[in-house]
């Protein structure tokens, strides 16, 4: 492996962790919303955050290629008040990998608190806590394992996303050029051996990613 | 301590809750069959749950006042809460459990310091240990401990004694009576056992199917059923005061007002108990003639009451006694008001409640 | 003329198919025609039946129609070919073009597949079903040459191209040299990816003639193929693009900002060849005559690209 193919691991390592942070706090609030009890337009939003599980990742992509370009609504507002520019750039990269892998996070997380038994909630709070400390010291606690289950999926969702990369942030090496992004151009321009090596890592990597997540998930249904 | 629960309205399952009381003794017991919305109604009071309807308050602090829409948030009530499952938190040690609802600042805040509530209920040895590693009475303890310890102004108590077996419910009511004495706490407490009521209530609330059907002090609410049904919930037709004056192998003898009876020694060593007898154990004869039975009383009739196919038999044996027998028995022996007769009683259907 | 010769062909063919379906078709379904004779002969009423042998004789002719028109939907099918080309991206509209004129005269069907030249060579290497390959730069058919995998018989150099700067139409750029492309306000320049796709490659070959490519490389958006850094422009999220003038050409958004000089740029070239692998060969190679005819150029000089004939 050459210099070069390691910055690309380390890149796409670093965006993969930096977008599975930055949607926890998102992830973490949708989830507990969707566990709660009825309320109107639940239903909506959960078919909406369900689908980039589901639609093409390229139509993902557009999608936000339209939003977060300058002539779009989101891009736009950015370019024009702040300068700031998010196509082609490796914020598009994190805005990909986060978008991808935020449903997998709010499954799993909003499994995890259905299961925390609420009568636990609601003793915390006759014990003086506030809405946000019982959250936070009992129920969060008693979802991490789902939780830390959920945040590894998403991570290893992230390392693999390619259709919406490729539509928000192109390929441009040393910029946004991510494994999966590497792997498709190398066959492009028949440089195969790069390409089987890089492929070598993405199955690594994903392999433990997913062989953790399974362990902590039959470590939590153990203790019950 | 005062407690308001009036205009109480909260539809449930297949009735509806419905109340209009002033709870003010140490301990009271809300007593009915399982079922009745004795749960929902501490729920109520600690902000777990709305209603349609009520206005809740406590000492001088409104706490939930609908017409008002004005409700004060769980964790601002200060009311302590025991559910039925205990709840304890299984992720944090006994100690952390403790502390939880301890507010920050020390002892300062605190109506009772740690160490003695610890030491009260005896818990010293378990703080190191995980909540798991927990007998149930030991659970039951960590729970009161738990409550205690966030300095609540009413403490409530979801069927404390329900899932203990009989040596344990003996072991924990004293612990109980050690909050109410040492700690001086109102409580509230959620029960469908008479003989929990009994030994922990001074006042008593009778609810079934979501109405409240008596209040007053436990003995009177028993003695005197304001109608059938709560005396058939209480199901005891005679129950008194009485005291243990001597116990050997497994038999007490029970004085109550110069009356000697033989019953089975309770559990623990109380010497303080009520005697409850239940009408259908009271055997009426006319002579003293030997029997196997051990309490025989002379008794005399004060009055019959016709209850369908039965007879209630008021009896004095020195004590207010009474019998249910059938009215073909009563007609066989000719009972008449001021006769005398003998009342037997085996043992083992005087039950002793300590108190 | 091809397509008298085509007209004149189908009736003759139907006719011996005809003629063909009745020699087999007796051969064919004499047990059947036995059978029921045999069948006939032994119920009441067949003497009516063998009587009247003309109820076999129309069961037999409509075997035959139905025969014959199999035969003669294969045939047909055979006669008018479909032949698959593998195109430059920046060949779409022309070749559209040319296409539609030559199938309504031709009969035969052409199908196409438009990407940057890099990408179907590299799918034509893995044995994707093409009969013509028609590339952007010459190192894509040399490539493929060397492999074995053209027919360098049918392989001809045509047509040029030329590049420019394009900036999207409302933009207020001024690009009057190479140079001004390293201006601040250009931010980002959309290119086909120069590792692999001509127009990027003839792009970073112009911009390194002028030694401006290290000053310029930070700045390029790579994109799959010369349309998709005309598409780029076009959204507006890149200041500008190297595309070809004929890309250009098509797009309302863009406006062109500069046009490289001949003289300063590598020069393009379009060749076009059979790929060896065909299975129309004298399809294709039909339609590469016609694509080397005068009415294509016509099109293709409609359209802004060079002829070198």
């Amino acid at each position: 492996m050459t210099l070069g193919e390691w910055q690309i691991v380390w890149f796409t390592a670093w965006v993969s962790a930096l977008s599975t942070l930055v949607i926890l706090p998102f992830g973490l609030a949708l989830a507990w919303a969707l566990a709660w009890r009825d309320w109107p337009g639940k239903s909506i939003v959960e078919t909406l955050v369900s689908l980039p599980l589901v639609m093409p990742p390229v139509a993902t992509g557009l999608i936000l290629l339209k939003l977060f370009g300058r002539r779009g609504a989101i891009g736009g507002f950015l370019h024009d008040r702040l300068n700031f520019d998010v196509i082609f750039t490796w914020r598009a990269v994190l805005l990909a990998l986060s978008v991808m892998s935020l449903p997998l996070l709010v499954r799993s997380a909003r499994v995890a608190f259905e299961e925390v038994n609420p009568r636990l909630e609601q003793i915390a709070r006759t014990l003086g806590s506030g809405g946000w400390r019982v959250f936070f010291t009992i129920t969060v606690p008693l979802a991490a394992r789902g939780i830390v289950a959920g945040m590894i999926l998403a991570f290893a969702r992230a390392l693999g996303e390619f259709g919406a990369t490729i539509m928000v942030a192109g390929n441009i090496p040393g910029k946004t050029s991510t494994l999966s992004l590497t792997i498709f151009q190398d066959v492009q321009i028949g440089q195969d051996s790069s390409a089987f090596r890089l492929l070598g890592v993405s199955v690594v990597l994903a392999f433990a990613a997913v062989w953790f997540s399974e362990f902590l998930l039959r470590r939590k249904r153990k203790t019950r | 301590m005062s407690l308001l629960l009036k205009n109480i309205s909260l539809p449930l399952e297949s009735f509806a809750l419905g109340m209009d009381v002033e709870v003010r003794g140490r301990v009271t017991a809300v007593f009915g069959p399982s079922g009745a919305g004795k749960t929902s109604l501490l729920d109520l009071i600690a902000g777990l749950r709305r209603a349609p309807s009520a206005f809740i308050q406590l000492d001088d602090r409104v706490l939930t006042d609908t017409a008002k829409h004005f409700s004060v948030p769980t964790h601002q009530r200060g009311i302590g809460y025991v559910p039925q499952d205990l709840a304890l938190f299984p992720h944090l040690s006994v100690r952390q459990n403790l502390l939880y609802g301890c507010k920050p600042g020390g002892a300062a805040g605190r109506l009772f310091s740690f160490d003695h509530v610890i030491e009260i209920l005896e818990i010293q040895p378990l703080t190191s240990r995980g909540v798991t590693e927990l007998s149930g009475g030991e659970k039951q303890r960590v729970a009161l401990a738990r409550a205690l310890l966030a300095s609540p102004r009413l403490l409530l108590l979801d069927e404390p004694l329900a899932s203990l077996d009989a040596p344990l419910k003996a072991k924990i009511i004293p612990y109980l009576t050690r909050i109410r004495d040492e700690f001086r706490i109102p409580m509230l407490c959620v029960t469908h056992d008479r003989s929990e009521a009994l030994a922990l209530a001074d006042e008593i609330i009778v609810l079934v199917n979501g109405q409240v059907l008596q209040t007053g002090p436990v003995l009177d609410v028993f003695n005197r059923p304001a109608s059938a049904d709560v005396a058939a919930i209480a199901g005891v037709e005679t129950l008194q005061a009485g005291v243990i004056t001597d116990s050997h192998e497994g038999l007490a003898t029970v004085k109550i007002h110069g009356a000697t009876l033989t019953a089975l020694a309770p559990a623990t060593g109380t010497r303080e108990v009520f005697v409850c007898i239940r009408g259908e154990d009271v055997i009426l004869q006319r002579d003293a003639a030997a029997s196997s039975v051990r309490n025989r009383l002379p008794a005399r009739i004060m009055a019959l009451r016709p209850e369908g196919a039965l007879v209630r038999v008021e009896l004095d044996a020195g004590f207010p006694l009474f019998a249910l027998v059938t009215r073909p028995a009563c007609a066989e022996l000719a009972l008449r008001e001021g006769e005398p007769v003998t009342a037997l009683i085996k043992t083992p259907a005087i039950h002793l409640v300590p108190r | 003329m091809t397509s008298e010769r085509t007209k004149d062909f189908k009736p003759g063919v139907f006719r011996k198919a005809y003629h063909l379906c009745g020699r087999l078709v007796p051969i064919i379904l004499k047990p059947a025609a036995d059978r029921k004779i045999k069948l006939e002969t032994n119920q009441p009423g067949a003497a009516d039946v063998r009587a009247s042998g003309g109820i076999l004789q129309k069961l037999n002719d409509m075997k035959k129609t139905l025969v014959c028109a199999l035969l003669l939907f294969t045939v047909a099918r055979i006669q008018a070919a479909e032949i698959s080309v593998f195109a430059a991206a920046s060949l779409t509209d022309s070749l559209k073009e040319i296409a539609a004129g030559y199938e309504k005269t031709s009969g035969d069907k052409i199908t196409f597949n438009f990407a940057a030249s890099s990408t179907l060579a590299r799918q034509i290497e893995e044995g994707a079903p093409a009969d013509i390959f028609f590339s952007a730069d010459e190192a894509k058919m040399d490539g493929l040459e060397k492999k074995g995998l053209i027919d360098t018989a049918t392989r001809k150099s045509r047509l040029g191209n030329a590049l420019v700067v394009v900036v999207t139409a409302d933009s207020p750029l001024q690009i009057r040299s190479a140079g001004d492309l390293t201006n601040a306000a250009v931010k980002q320049i959309a290119l086909a990816d120069p590792k692999a796709v001509p127009a990027g490659i003839y792009a970073q070959a112009w911009l390194t003639r002028q030694q401006l490519w290290p000053a310029i490389e930070p700045k390029i958006v790579p994109t799959e193929n010369v349309r998709a850094a005309l598409a780029a422009v076009e959204s507006g999220n890149v200041e500008a693009g190297v595309v070809y003038k004929t890309d250009a050409g098509i797009s309302k958004k863009v406006k062109v900002a500069y046009e490289v000089p001949a003289g300063d740029a590598p020069a393009i070239s379009y060749p076009m060849a059979m790929v060896k692998e065909s299975s129309q060969p004298d399809a294709a190679k039909k339609f590469l005559n016609y694509l080397d005819s005068k009415e294509a150029g016509d099109i293709f000089k409609k359209f802004g690209f060079i002829l070198r004939d």
